[in-house]
């Protein structure tokens, strides 16, 4: 497991390190300030941070410019922060860390966010799949039936020839569909 | 009653420190404790989960909240906006050091860069959904520089960024003040444009609370509105300049001389024209933004976002409603 604790605090990193001994291969790397290049040499399976952290910014833009090669971030909470923790955990804010960091539970909590960083990754992209599929099936709807308007065919024989132009092109179903709308489009003189 | 707001160092902060130091909170029978934080995430998740009452926010993050966009979806509202124009783009001084810290002189080297096979320059923003964010954005495509694919964007906390600057992390920054001036006092960076200067009127921070905060006691709300207004226009006064910066200068609120503090004053309007009415065009203007640049799909429904959360009708009544 390869750890990056983002904290100005070496003890930190020293506490993580013994909350996951016994766990191997380990790598646990501390940096004083968050470090985007490093950071993407690194390669973390998971990165530990301060609720309070002024990096915090920077890792939650991560979350978005990174959507390529996310990672799960945890964030703990010191004690002087009375209940900022469970409420944000119950809101489903972020995978806030009670009570500030315990050895005994660094674990558990890493692998926790951890596997919950997957569910939540795997979901997402089903759901981006699922849209995808669902667009591109319409399209080839839409342009099935422009040939069949067209060319006065019988849809089994539309969707055939989408797929040897498919085939002949080297190119995938629905994007030879989208360029056969956005073509006639243009023939019939409508926007392209 | 007993509040606890937010607030980042920034010189827009101005109407919560005053209304603190000046009493105004005080003579609207609110105790408030300001809570100084460090990062918009924490400012943003704080309010989301009641651990503050309410914060100086950026407008588009109390927007993209509310939409779920960057976060888990968390009922922001704006009752009142608290500044606009204190947005400003700053290159740095080794960047262009023959020519005028213009646009067109960065997309020239950006081509010449890309002609070497030069890595493209990073530039920081202090948030995804920021005004910076957008200004600097729109400052680089009308010069023909495409924001995406010809210059590397990262987020930075805006107190770094003349340190970034000076290391050469970052070739330039979008940030509020007084973080622009003083990254020129320091001699690392040189101001390219200010938001006022691309887009005469430019929306920046406002007072966010949750949905639910403000319908469980409206009177609280609109005290706490009152209060703020009145901050607000006591801080756009120019009579107030001197006085203000020294305020803001104090350790527990910005921490930067007063000078620099000073100077940017002079870019942001905390008050006139109706500056603190929460306009339902700044919130349309702001969601189109966050299409043009992809935080958003097309099909964002514009209108019904921006009324969700933008509430001129909560100013409104804090402000016709007679004082206790």
């Amino acid at each position: 497991m390869r750890v990056l604790v983002v904290d100005p605090d070496p003890a930190r990193a020293a506490l993580v390190a013994e909350g996951l001994s016994g766990v191997d291969p380990l790598e646990v790397r501390h940096a004083a300030i968050f470090d985007e290049h490093e950071a993407a040499l690194f390669e973390p399976d998971v990165v530990v941070v301060a609720a309070d952290s002024p990096d915090r910014d920077t890792l939650d833009s991560l979350r978005e410019a990174s959507l390529a090669n996310p990672r799960p971030v945890v964030m703990f909470v010191d004690r002087s922060e009375p209940g900022l923790a469970e409420e944000a955990v119950r809101a489903g804010v972020a995978a806030y860390v009670v009570d500030g960091l315990a050895a005994g539970r660094v674990r558990t909590v890493l692998e926790v966010a951890m596997s919950r960083f997957a569910l939540m990754n795997q979901l997402r992209q089903d759901l981006e799949k699922a849209k995808a599929d669902l667009a591109s099936r319409k399209t080839v709807e839409r342009a099935k039936a422009l040939l069949m308007k067209e060319r006065g065919l019988e849809e089994e024989e539309a969707y055939k020839l989408l797929r040897k132009l498919s085939m002949d092109t080297g190119r995938p179903l629905a994007a030879v569909a989208s360029d056969l709308l956005a073509f006639a489009g243009v023939l019939k003189g409508g926007k392209a | 009653m007993r509040l606890k707001l937010g607030f980042v160092p920034l010189t827009d902060a101005a109407p919560l420190i005053v209304a603190q130091a000046l009493g105004f909170f005080a003579d609207e029978g609110l105790t408030v404790e300001l809570s100084r934080e460090v990062s918009w995430a924490t400012v943003r998740d704080k309010v989301a989960v009641g651990a503050l009452d309410g914060a100086h926010m950026l407008a588009p993050m109390a927007l993209a909240a509310n939409l779920g966009l960057g976060s888990e979806p968390a009922p922001l509202i704006a009752p009142m906006a608290l500044s606009h124009n204190g947005a400003a783009v700053t290159l740095a001084s080794r960047l262009l050091p023959a020519e005028e810290p213009d646009a067109a002189g960065l997309a020239r080297l950006v081509r010449r860069r890309k002609e070497q096979d030069a890595s493209p320059l990073t530039f920081a923003v202090v948030f995804p959904y920021s005004i910076h964010n957008y200004l600097l954005r729109a400052w680089m495509a009308q010069a023909g520089i495409d924001p995406d694919l010809d210059v590397r964007l990262t987020v930075a906390p805006p107190p770094r960024m003349a340190e970034l600057l000076a290391g050469g992390v970052i070739e330039g920054f979008c940030a509020g003040e007084p973080w622009s001036t003083a990254a020129a006092t320091r001699g690392v960076g040189r101001l390219a444009v200010r938001a006022g200067e691309l887009w005469g009127h430019a929306p920046d921070k406002v007072l966010g609370v949750t949905d639910g905060w403000a319908g469980e006691d409206p009177a609280r709300l609109q005290a706490l509105v009152r209060a703020l207004l009145r901050a607000a226009a006591w801080a756009d006064s120019p009579a107030h300049r001197a006085e203000l910066a020294h305020l803001l200068a104090e350790p527990q609120y910005v921490g930067v001389e007063a000078a620099v503090i000073e100077e940017g004053l002079r870019h942001i309007r905390f008050h006139a024209d109706g500056a603190n009415v929460p306009k339902l065009q700044d919130a349309a203007w702001l969601l189109e933004q966050m299409v043009l640049w992809g935080q958003a799909g097309a099909g964002l429904d514009i209108k019904a976002a921006a009324a969700r959360v933008y509430r001129p009708d909560l100013f409104e009544a804090a402000t016709t409603t007679p004082i206790r």
